[in-house]
């Protein structure tokens, strides 16, 4: 047939902006390349600086914070996700989150949960390496950790740090 | 009207006027058309929805990218799986315009992709869980089978195409027989099949979004669907509607049998001069394969004739039919009609039992169309139904050439086609023979400057 490679090229385009548009339009899908960070599920902005950075910038709030005193925590919402639902208690003293743990993991089967067991330390030490929901996640575990990520933001808000 | 009469040309009988056959059905080419952009389209979106479930994060994360493309490959592998199987279904609309032989260049050429696509996926996959999870590749692989949902029958979804993509690879295949190569290669409808659900379960563009989850499983649903209509479902409507019984098997010539079929309903089977059925003998040793064959004369209902040579094992077989054997039918099949012709008149040239299709496209041509005709054999018994041919031609105020000789003594080269066809340039091609001589004449037509378009051919591929 003449010129297929036109017709073929020409509804590639259509269907690859026809997606790209209904993304865009607002469905619950994740965010678009670069656009969106799943540390940035709390809504602040989010510089993209490697853990360290923040980790530092605390170190004046520490000394401010010691003024309040003791540790407090919270417990974060339970937030759904593809694979299941989890929720997180976050311990901070003096501004600085000083402890993670997650009381509740639901998952719909043993592979997810495995599998979340093996991400949870990790997304466990970006958090305590950034004291603040702002993580990049792991890959492969994407939803995991959007949800985790979401957890600590509304147990901060609870404890209305930052 | 005695079965005598599906062997002499039509035009003998215009006197007695048979009954009306059905019209064929037209292609239209915009269909076709609209399909290409419809493949394209669901290209381009299986694209995007790989890009749309990444973040940036992710991607910059350990594993990130291998993961991304991982994904990216085993969405855009089985998009591409999806649109093979969708050309082997044979929707008429499609069918017609392309041809079955156009159908299946589309889908070979298309093969090596989603294979390899696939085995990329499986490796991309792998080696970012691996880098996320900072474990060995040997241990990822491991707990991908073992603890990942779908993951081991997918795996052994994949190992099935790895061993039908190597089978098929030409140097193999050259050795193997059409029937074993065939039931090898119909284990890719199963492969494919254990490979769906891990999709599903674990793709990052589909789980918790139910809309793609949909889009995704109706595609596929509508797809198997059409397979099992257009493949299965209408040629048993068609075989039980025409009852189609083994009525006398003549020889025509060394090897050349015509095999004259009786059955029901003949005037309403819509077939155009030219086209082919793929053809199951129910025999205790033929019923399960099926054998593409053009019809060697329109239907003269209650008959059909189709004429075969000894080739192969299947068409040894058919020479040796009892009348009585019950016989199932898949088509027509094939753009190699009077549909297809571009300019005013036609060339028709056949090599050996290739005559066979332009011996029923004549049929098709009407009183006017002076039609120039080259029939091509070795010797003069290889011109099976030459008389038959010559008679159409006269009706249509055409000419035959017969060109009988080894290929030293007879030369088709440019200056000998335009000495023989000196219109050529107003004259589409039809070509039907074996693979070599057709090729011949296509590669000829095109140093002439004959556009592509007017050049339709047939081959007969073993």
């Amino acid at each position: 047939m003449k010129r297929a490679g036109w017709y073929l090229l020409a509804g590639a385009v259509a269907g690859f902006g026809g997606v790209l548009g209904f993304h865009g339009g607002g469905t619950a899908a994740p965010a678009l390349l670069g656009q969106q960070k799943p540390g940035a599920i709390g809504g602040t902005p989010v510089p993209s600086a490697s853990p360290s950075g923040p980790a530092r910038s605390t170190g004046p709030a520490a000394s401010q914070g010691g003024a309040t005193g003791q540790a407090r925590s919270a417990t974060g919402a339970v937030v759904p996700y593809g694979y299941g639902e989890l929720s997180v208690v976050v311990t901070v003293h003096g501004g600085q989150i000083t402890a993670v743990s997650v009381p509740l993991l639901r998952t719909a089967e043993p592979y997810s949960q495995q599998l979340a067991q093996q991400v949870i330390p990790m997304l466990r030490s970006e958090v305590l390496a950034a004291h603040s929901a702002q993580i990049h996640g792991v890959s492969g575990a994407t939803y995991t950790s959007q949800a985790y990520a979401q957890s600590i933001q509304s147990a901060l808000d609870k404890l209305h740090v930052r | 009207m005695g079965y005598e009469s599906v062997v002499a040309p039509r035009s003998r009988q215009s006197r007695k006027r048979p009954p009306a056959l059905a019209q064929p059905h037209r292609p239209y080419p915009a269909l076709a058309r609209a399909g290409l952009v419809l493949a394209g389209a669901g290209l381009g979106a299986v694209t995007a929805l790989a890009i749309t479930a990444e973040t940036g994060a992710e991607l910059r994360a350990p594993g990130g990218a291998a993961t991304f493309l991982g994904s990216l490959t085993g969405l855009t592998g089985m998009y591409l799986a999806l649109l093979m199987v969708l050309l082997v279904s044979r929707i008429p609309a499609i069918e017609r315009v392309l041809g079955q032989d156009g159908l299946l260049r589309w889908h070979r050429r298309l093969a090596p992709w989603p294979i390899s696509l696939l085995i990329a996926h499986a490796l991309f996959i792998t080696v970012g869980y691996a880098q996320a999870a900072r474990a060995g590749l040997g241990h990822q692989v491991a707990v991908l089978l073992t603890r990942y949902p779908d993951v081991l029958i997918a795996t052994v979804g994949l190992g099935i195409m790895c061993v039908i993509g190597i089978v098929s690879l030409r140097a193999i295949r050259r050795r193997l027989r059409r029937e074993t190569w065939w039931l090898v290669h119909l284990y890719m409808y199963l492969a494919l099949a254990l490979s769906f659900a891990h999709v599903l379960a674990l793709g990052p563009s589909f789980v918790g979004h139910p809309l793609t989850q949909i889009v995704w499983s109706v595609a596929w649903a509508a797809t198997a669907g059409l397979v099992l209509c257009y493949r299965f479902g209408l040629p048993v409507v068609r075989s039980l509607r025409h009852r189609l019984v083994v009525h006398e098997v003549r020889q025509e010539g060394p090897g050349v049998v015509s095999v004259i079929c009786s059955g029901r309903h003949l005037d309403r089977l819509a077939i155009a001069g030219g086209q082919f059925f793929f053809w199951r003998f129910l025999t205790r040793s033929m019923w399960w394969q099926a054998h593409p064959y053009t019809l060697s004369a329109l239907p003269q209902p209650p008959y059909v004739r189709l004429t075969v040579k000894a080739v192969g094992d299947h068409s040894a077989a058919v020479a040796r039919l009892r009348p009585g054997t019950r016989v199932a039918v898949e088509g027509p099949y094939g753009a190699f009609t009077k549909y297809a012709q571009q300019r005013p008149q036609a060339l028709l040239v056949a090599a050996g039992i290739g005559v066979t299709a332009l011996r029923s496209l004549l049929e098709d041509m009407p009183r006017n169309a002076a039609p120039v005709v080259l029939l091509r054999g070795t010797s003069p018994e290889d011109l099976v139904l030459r008389k038959e041919v010559a008679e159409l031609v006269r009706y249509r105020r055409g000419r035959v050439h017969e060109l009988v000789g080894t290929r030293e003594q007879v030369v088709l080269d440019e200056r000998s086609l335009q000495r023989l066809v000196p219109d050529l340039h107003r004259r589409d091609i039809y070509v039907c023979g074996p693979e070599g001589f057709v090729t011949t004449i296509v590669d000829l037509a095109a140093r002439l400057g004959i556009p592509a378009e007017a050049v339709h051919h047939e081959a007969y591929v073993l």
